[in-house]
């Protein structure tokens, strides 16, 4: 489904080249959800950019869906930011018709899908309502239904959770969960948090701090499906959580002495 | 028995608690009788003293507090009423109309250009950094002094009134645009993107609607702007207006007239900015943060 070949980025300075990403290979298999995770500054957000066609790779090939991805956003293909992205000046309604809008589709048909995300995001009763008013988890809601009424079937995940309290993320990790149990989409979550990793992933892929490559790919075979809030006291949670701890604890503490 | 101790232990907390709601609303609405209070205190005690001042020999001789020059504000009150009601009524409402009329032309299209102009400045790095020092050199130019040229390009009329208003506005409507177009978050943009905007409709549902909140938040200076604009033109050269009306009061020396024109113009002034204000926070309801 997403292949990364050899894939490199350069930043160009007037002064000197930065690699932010070299020589990453790996792939992701439809209907998959891998996490990646890393020191920070180790172009897991490069890496991440590059897949969805914001960024052009300097070196090497990204494949999505067997397309050649070069500077266009590929088809199918849904983006979280970390940042809040939902738009200020439209409503929630607004909000969440704006894919289903740009595409053109009938007014009867965005109506109805509005509707049904609304209430999936639990947003049901905020329809009129500008996202200022709405709180932080709630506002994520709206930025992942708005992505959902585009019916991606690959879902980029930048950190999303990042900065939400634990309440609030453990929640939307259980959404998320579910959310994808019913759509099936391949998912690619780049993130900080191992735990958060571990927990949701099928794959867990750990970078090296840069020029960053892969240095550990480890699959979570937890038993599906997984309840969030137990899973953590399991065993089998903690042997993988403490196998890519000893592999991203190097790099957290390297990556620290050169800072 | 632990709920029993629970709920009367609430129902103490919340007759505390509503005592204390209750004093802090009180010392709130106090607090603001003394206020206006102080502020009604204040402006009785200037007003009494220019009245009295003006009245008293001593003060007549000796300081500036003489009626030729300061006037006096029951003669004022009194000018004002003449010119509305009384013997000259009718005297007021076209020098007031000719100054408003000039002034919402210059600020509707020096909002409108400034927005337009800022908006695709914005889009272009290049046009930008071309343009750049013009716009600064321009900016930088005491528009004041450009009033005497306007007048003489544009004549004694509404032209150069307009033009004025639409100088003073154009480019503070501009400079926030502008930046605020240039402040936009690419992470939006790349969203919008993935969700299928084209760029003519990240165009219009992203990058207009954030230049527009920026154009708004510079609304409640533009109208002072333009105001001040339109006075000053007809300072310098008209033949209708409240500028006008103030300068034929100095040729005829005539202070109270001159008061009653500035406290016209104030009254205009405040009301125009406090309608706008209204307009603006209706217009960014969406935004707390940008609302002033």
């Amino acid at each position: 489904m997403i292949t990364v070949e050899s894939a490199g980025k350069v930043y160009v300075t007037a002064a000197r080249e930065i690699w932010a990403v070299r020589d990453i290979s790996l792939s992701v298999a439809e209907g998959e959800f891998v996490s990646v995770v890393g020191p920070s500054g180790c172009g897991k957000s490069t890496l991440l950019h590059m897949i969805a066609g914001f960024e052009a790779p300097t070196a090497g090939e990204i494949r999505v869906a067997g397309a050649r991805v070069a500077g266009e956003i590929p088809k199918g293909l849904g983006y979280i930011f970390q940042k809040d992205t939902v738009l200020p000046w439209y409503t929630v309604r607004h909000n969440i018709a704006l894919g289903l809008r740009y595409r053109g589709r009938p007014k009867r048909e965005i109506a109805d899908k509005v509707a049904a995300l609304a209430t999936l995001a639990g947003l049901g009763g905020f329809e009129d309502v500008y996202p200022h008013e709405l709180s932080g988890g709630m506002r994520r809601r709206l930025a992942l239904v708005m992505t959902l009424a585009c019916d991606p079937s690959i879902l980029l995940l930048d950190e999303p959770f990042g900065a939400l309290d634990t309440h609030t993320k453990t929640l939307l990790h259980v959404e998320l969960l579910e959310i994808r149990r019913r759509m099936r989409q391949t998912i690619v979550l780049v993130t900080h948090d191992l735990g958060e990793a571990v927990t949701l992933s099928d794959r867990v892929i750990v970078l090296s701090r840069p020029p960053s490559r892969v240095i550990m790919d480890q699959r979570i075979d937890l038993p599906e499906p997984r309840d969030v809030f137990s899973i953590r006291e399991t065993e089998g949670y903690s042997r993988h959580y403490q196998a890519l701890w000893k592999v991203l604890g190097q790099e957290f503490r390297a990556a620290g002495m050169t800072h | 028995m632990a709920t029993i101790e629970h709920a009367a232990a609430e129902e103490l907390a919340t007759g505390e608690l509503r005592r204390q709601v209750e004093g802090r609303q009180r010392a709130i609405r106090t607090e603001r009788f003394h206020v206006v209070g102080w502020q009604t205190l204040i402006l009785l005690a200037v007003l009494g003293f220019w009245e009295w001042s003006t009245r008293t020999p001593w003060f007549v001789e000796h300081t500036i507090m003489d009626p030729f020059f300061v006037s006096r504000p029951s003669d004022i009150a009194a000018r004002l009423y003449a010119w509305v009601l009384g013997s000259k009524r009718g005297h007021l409402w076209p020098h007031l109309a000719a100054t408003l009329w000039a002034t919402l032309l210059g600020l509707v299209v020096g909002v409108a250009t400034g927005f337009a102009v800022g908006l695709v400045l914005s889009q272009s790095r290049r046009l930008a950094r071309v343009l750049n020092p013009y716009v600064i050199a321009l900016n930088s130019v005491p528009r004041i002094a450009l009033v005497p040229l306007i007048t003489m390009i544009f004549g004694l009329g509404l032209g150069s009134k307009v033009v004025t208003a639409w100088f003073m506005v154009f480019f503070l409507v501009f400079f926030n645009t502008f930046k605020g177009s240039q402040s936009i978050e690419r992470e939006l943009v790349d969203f919008c993107r993935t969700l299928g905007a084209s760029p003519r409709q990240i165009t219009r549902s992203v990058r207009v609607p954030n230049a527009l909140a920026w154009a708004f938040t510079a609304l409640p200076n533009a109208v002072s702007f333009a105001l001040i604009g339109v006075v000053i033109c007809e300072f310098v050269g008209s033949t209708k207006g409240m500028g006008y009306l103030m300068i034929t009061s100095l040729a005829t020396l005539n202070a109270t007239d001159m008061f009653t024109s500035v406290v016209v113009l104030s009254a205009v002034g405040v009301a125009l900015v406090t309608l706008i204000r209204r307009v603006e926070r209706r217009l960014l309801r969406w935004a707390p943060e940008f609302r002033t």
